[in-house]
């Protein structure tokens, strides 16, 4: 894998093309998911932000750089799926944001307890919503009450949280087994 | 573990930032054919058969683990369906006979066409906007069967919303219960007319512009008023109001409407394809922003 990697130039390289794939497909399969499966599970009328989950989880495992591609990336798909007159490129302000802020906070984080990348989502998911309601508001796009929206944080911190039990390992499978050998260990 | 950290990240989280905000530059400005709109159709060209893939997959699967439970009844609910046939299949034919010449006499009084007997295609709902804050879903047939925008799209229940995004292969309907989407309503037999508006799932409708004269009570039956402000056709059920408070004063009761539609677990639609807005629509938009 890393014998022909090592020839291609720049980013590239660094990062590896397999990887960059299969990245892709993780946050591709969230996507499909969050908008067929868990749209029709949802928790007291709210649907999971599954592509958030597996974006905090990435950037866990992998650091800011790909925290914040995978969360600006994941972000604009969700974007480009809303009805017309929703803001696009909001959701991928904020998934960048949090992506960027999970892979820099982890290097804090003592040991490898079970919790902590739970916790991460928890927060995770808590400063997103509440970033994207904000900024929504700011941009003059408020579709519901701030109570609503409190209603809505609480339930989907809750839910992601409880999902990431099943999808933190999954992403991790993934991760390891593309991740190359000369940036990291 | 170990990591190495480089500037690197704190460069990339630059460009993201400054990439989405051009990005949400772009949406406010840009009109209905901007860059945006060409990625969106991209990327719906290539999630919806996916989705659709998924969902004709899964939606069985769901059925047939919350219909295990049945199958001890399932010979007698056979019995049972196969009497419901015949005797419904007799009903749809004097049915498609007073369907004949209600068509007739409504040309000859030359009255505005009944939803009922409007051309309709049915769709499958293929995926849910993935938020929480918008209620939209996509449906797996577009412009090619002759789908426009703000088409009336209806279950049998009664009213499910409006088509707001046409592609080829694939639509958006925006669902009566998104704060965004208005039907323009009557309280069914009192007449009055009023505005039904959405406020999100699993909440009621709000039905405002009512006269106070109206004196709504609780299960006064909600139906769609018809063309002459809507792109609604007429007497489209909407749902029943659960709540009436203020009668008798002299100002707006507060009105609450429960949908008959069950929007959590929209399967099949119907787009009627000879609805559509007679005249100048309003609200919709002004509560969506710039478009």
């Amino acid at each position: 894998m890393s014998q022909t990697e090592a020839r291609v130039p720049g980013f590239l390289a660094e990062v590896g093309f397999s990887r960059i794939i299969a990245v892709g497909l993780v946050v591709l399969t969230a996507l499909t998911l969050q908008t067929t499966v868990l749209a029709r599970l949802t928790l007291l009328g709210v649907i999971p932000q599954l592509v958030l989950v597996v974006v905090i989880a990435l950037a866990w495992l992998e650091g800011e750089k790909v925290g914040v591609t995978a969360g600006f990336f994941g972000g604009l798909l969700l974007d480009l799926q809303l009805p017309p007159a929703s803001i696009v490129g909001l959701t991928a302000l904020v998934y960048t944001f949090v992506g960027y802020g999970v892979g820099y906070f982890r290097q804090y984080s003592v040991g490898e307890s079970v919790w902590s990348p739970v916790l991460a989502v928890a927060v995770g998911s808590m400063v997103a919503e509440w970033g994207y309601a904000f900024l929504a508001i700011l941009l003059g796009r408020a579709w519901v009450s701030l109570s609503f929206t409190a209603k809505v944080t609480g339930l989907v911190v809750l839910y992601d949280a409880l999902l990431t039990p099943f999808i933190y390992p999954l992403v991790r499978r993934v991760s390891e087994r593309f991740r190359p050998e000369r940036v990291y260990r | 573990m170990q990591f190495r950290r480089t500037g690197r990240g704190r460069l990339l989280l630059l460009a993201f930032l400054v990439l989405s905000l051009v990005v949400i530059t772009l949406d406010f400005r840009s009109g209905v054919d901007g860059p945006l709109e060409t990625a969106k159709d991209i990327s719906t060209t290539i999630v919806a058969p996916i989705q659709r893939g998924v969902t004709t997959v899964f939606r069985p699967v769901g059925n047939f683990f919350s219909s295990l439970g049945d199958l001890s009844t399932l010979r007698a609910d056979n019995e049972e369906l196969r009497e419901q046939v015949t005797e419904l299949s007799t009903q749809i034919e004097q049915a498609e006979a007073i369907q004949a010449e209600n068509a007739r006499l409504h040309e000859i009084l030359d009255l505005d066409e009944s939803y009922t007997t409007m051309d309709r295609v049915t769709a499958t709902v293929i995926a849910d906007i993935p938020n929480n804050y918008r209620w939209a879903v996509r449906i797996d047939r577009g412009s090619n069967d002759g789908i426009e925008t703000d088409m009336a799209v209806v279950a049998p229940e009664g009213l499910v919303g409006k088509i707001i995004s046409v592609q080829p292969d694939s639509s958006i309907v925006l669902l009566l219960i998104d704060p965004g989407a208005a039907a323009h309503s009557r309280i069914k037999e009192k007449g009055f007319v009023g505005t039904v508006r959405g406020n999100g799932a699993d909440q009621t409708l709000s039905m405002i512009g009512i006269h106070p004269e109206a004196n709504v009570k609780e299960g006064d039956e909600v139906v769609t008023a018809g063309y002459d402000l809507a792109i609604f056709p007429p007497s489209i059920p909407v749902g029943e109001v659960v709540s009436a408070v203020g009668e008798g004063a002299d100002v707006e009761q507060d009105i609450e409407v429960e949908p008959w539609v069950d929007f959590n677990s929209l399967d099949f639609v119907q787009v009627l394809l000879e609805s559509g807005p007679r005249l100048e629509t309003e609200p919709q938009k002004d509560r969506g922003g710039n478009r």
